[in-house]
């Protein structure tokens, strides 16, 4: 890149060039090896970063899910609990049926004194 | 089940090609930083003063590409990694700047404390380094000297102008000024380090 105007350049320039080039040339091992951990440390923020991308659609997805199972679970739910009440009344009606049953079953079978009872009151009127 | 074979292999093939696109980026990314970290370490030593730092802000320079411009077209790496490096640098010069100013404050109240002296433990941003030591040359520290003593701005147009050859619509993009501003860097760089170069021309 730098050869571009190298021609129409001062010399000096192209001298503190050569003596910039030089120094960059004849680095130690010991800063090669921090420049080499440096480059694979940004070189590994990409990777996690390929991975990251399948993040959104699946924590979407998730979420998508969550909603779907709550709207289907909220609905039944409810169902189950009107339909407690109506259950409540019919146990109350089928009490109340089997004690008119019980009633009646003991008006029968004492049909006899009743009959007896309402003659002799309308002997007593008469 | 035919279909859903099908598919299976589609979609393989297509994470097969992801992969490998991805790994290729990388192979790629991997030799650009190798061309340009070590002129980036000495851009970055003539800025901060020292090896430590200049690594530091290398390797942050580096990371920040990587994470925002890994993607873009490969002819455009180098302007934007240049970009990101001479942001960093002006960062790092910020907070140099106002350190020093906290420094001079402490040094002023306290005068009279002998236990510690900030002017001693502050760098010395005049010493030649071990690039130059290596180069053992008179030029090469008349050099360094004198780029270390430029302003950062005159210091960045000369390197990216002169040395990385970028041309001055290039050089403004990556210090993000008018193409006017790189000139007038540029043109003061040139004066002052053939002033201070006069002996070893």
């Amino acid at each position: 890149m730098n050869d571009i105007h190298s021609n129409d350049r001062p010399a000096w320039i192209n001298q503190a060039n050569q003596v910039l080039d030089d120094s960059v040339r004849d680095l130690d091992a010991a800063t090669l090896s921090r420049l080499n951990r440096a480059r694979q440390a940004a070189l590994a923020q990409q990777r996690p970063r390929a991975s990251r991308a399948w993040l959104l659609p699946a924590g979407l997805a998730s979420a998508c899910a969550m909603l779907l199972a709550v709207a289907v679970w909220q609905p039944r739910h409810r169902t189950e609990t009107q339909s407690t009440a109506p259950i409540a009344t019919g146990t109350i009606a089928t009490i109340d049926d089997g004690d008119s049953e019980e009633t009646s079953a003991e008006f029968y079978q004492n049909l006899e004194f009743y009959a007896w009872l309402d003659a002799q009151n309308k002997g007593g009127d008469g | 089940m035919a279909e859903i074979a099908g598919t299976m292999t589609g979609s393989q093939l297509e994470f097969a090609r992801r992969v490998d696109a991805i790994s290729t980026n990388q192979r790629a990314l991997d030799q650009f930083l190798r061309g340009v970290e070590r002129r980036a370490l000495r851009m970055a030593e003539l800025a901060c003063g020292s090896r430590d730092d200049a690594l530091d802000v290398v390797q942050d320079a580096m990371c920040a590409f990587v994470r925002n411009y890994a993607a873009k077209p490969e002819a455009d790496w180098a302007p934007l990694f240049h970009r990101v490096l001479d942001s960093r640098l002006n960062d790092f010069h910020r907070r140099r700047t106002v350190r020093s100013r906290w420094l001079a404050v402490f040094d002023r109240k306290s005068d009279d404390d002998d236990a510690l002296d900030p002017i001693e433990q502050a760098q010395d941003t005049q010493d030649p380094g071990p690039l130059l030591r290596l180069a053992g040359s008179e030029a090469g520290k008349a050099l360094d000297a004198a780029l270390k003593a430029l302003p950062l701005r005159q210091r960045q147009a000369f390197l990216l102008r002169m040395w990385e050859g970028f041309d001055v619509a290039t050089t403004a993009q990556v210090m993000q000024c008018s193409e006017g501003s790189v000139k007038t860097h540029l043109s003061r760089a040139l004066a002052a380090l053939r002033r201070a170069l006069e002996d070893h021309q």
